[in-house]
């Protein structure tokens, strides 16, 4: 080809393909797992430091994934009454709570019309699997009224076949609202206290107002009550990291 | 963590029981640190001064996260309950009026640059000599 100018092109290399690792990608989004960050107190950290060492024991003979309330998991533990000595149970995570080597998770499934929650240890030795078959967070913490919601929202299918992870960096939040039987309930969740965002109230509006009556409008604003857990989290994530590395 | 365990905390709390509730309890340290911003020394009762001294180091806190963070200028809305402004003079060069009285931290006539001087004085002394 001869250019404009006369003279012969220089011979110009195609542009180098751009190779976009997704393996640094996810390197870079970390999660610790909220039981290793230790509960605000007088205690001696010597005693968290010999837990935080327990777990990371366990942790590296027995893969436990990263999971939210939200979550659908399915639990095989060892069960000596069990006709092949296991026992597999599939829910949805409602709540983790405890700190340290007592961490649980309560999951939550209705079989044949009657709800079944079970609270499992994350630690216990009698665990010999935890699958994640769904990936979602909810907008709440703590999915407790599942309990007075409809019973649909909480049946899950025993046998589910795992839902395929499609990104490495974020978990989708289902901004589900789930509709409630009729009162009562089990707690008063229209009160601010529980801050429950994934309800879809049917109440009267005189109702939520008078539920208002109990909020705590100071609470946000009362500063000796945050804990802020961004350094201790830094140490604590380097430290299982380097424990798991090996 | 507080080691000197007040006598009106019960086992395992961390804040005290002041006025007529929780909301009455922060209104009053909300009071005391307005003070505190605006005197810059305040007397008051020892559990109140207590209470509110871990308010006014957050506050503080807060405020160096600066003007434009939303989260610290909520903060300093709730916990001021006047905008206090701090005055400055300013004047124009060659007025009449006396000089203002600025003053200065480090001067030539302060007790310890003084005998700083003296002692310098009499090491080149004793050098030559």
């Amino acid at each position: 080809r001869v250019s404009s100018d006369g003279k012969p092109e220089k011979f110009q290399p195609p542009p180098k393909p751009v190779i976009i690792d997704k393996q640094k990608q996810k390197e870079e989004r970390r999660f610790l797992s909220p039981e290793f960050i230790p509960p605000r107190g007088r205690t001696d950290p010597l005693k968290f430091y010999i837990e935080r060492k327990d777990m990371i024991q366990r942790r590296r003979v027995f893969n436990i994934p990263e999971f939210y309330v939200g979550h659908v998991l399915a639990v095989t533990t060892a069960d000596p009454h069990a006709n092949e000595k296991t026992s597999r149970f599939v829910g949805i995570c409602i709540q983790r709570g405890g700190k340290g080597l007592g961490a649980t998770f309560v999951l939550r499934n209705v079989i044949e019309d009657q709800g079944v929650e079970i609270c499992y240890e994350l630690y216990n030795p009698r665990i010999q699997a935890i699958e994640v078959l769904k990936l979602e967070k909810r907008l709440d913490d703590n999915l407790m009224y599942l309990r007075d919601a409809l019973p649909e929202y909480s049946t899950f299918d025993v046998n589910m076949k795992p839902v395929s992870r499609l990104d490495h960096e974020e978990v989708p939040v289902n901004k589900l609202q789930v509709r409630m039987k009729p009162k009562p309930w089990s707690k008063r969740w229209e009160r601010p206290k529980y801050n429950i965002k994934g309800i879809k109230f049917e109440l009267p509006e005189s109702k939520m107002k008078a539920a208002q009556k109990w909020s705590q409008p100071w609470l946000e604003f009362d500063m000796l009550r945050e804990y802020d857990t961004s350094k201790l989290e830094d140490k604590i994530w380097r430290e299982v990291r380097e424990g798991l590395k090996n | 963590m507080r080691l000197s365990v007040p006598v009106a905390i019960s086992h395992g709390r961390v804040h005290r029981r002041l006025g007529l509730g929780p909301r009455s309890r922060l209104d009053l340290l909300r009071n005391l640190v307005t003070a505190l911003v605006r005197h810059e020394r305040i007397e008051a009762p020892w559990a109140r001064a207590d209470e509110m001294r871990g308010y006014a180091e957050k506050l503080i806190d807060y405020a160096k996260l600066g003007d434009t963070n939303e989260r610290a200028m909520r903060m300093a809305d709730f916990w001021l309950t006047v905008s206090i402004v701090f005055m400055a003079v300013i004047e124009l060069k060659g007025n009449p009026l006396p000089p203002l009285i600025r003053p200065h931290r480090d001067t030539e006539k302060t007790l310890l640059n003084q005998l700083l001087k003296g002692y310098r004085e009499d090491l080149q002394q004793a050098t030559k000599g």
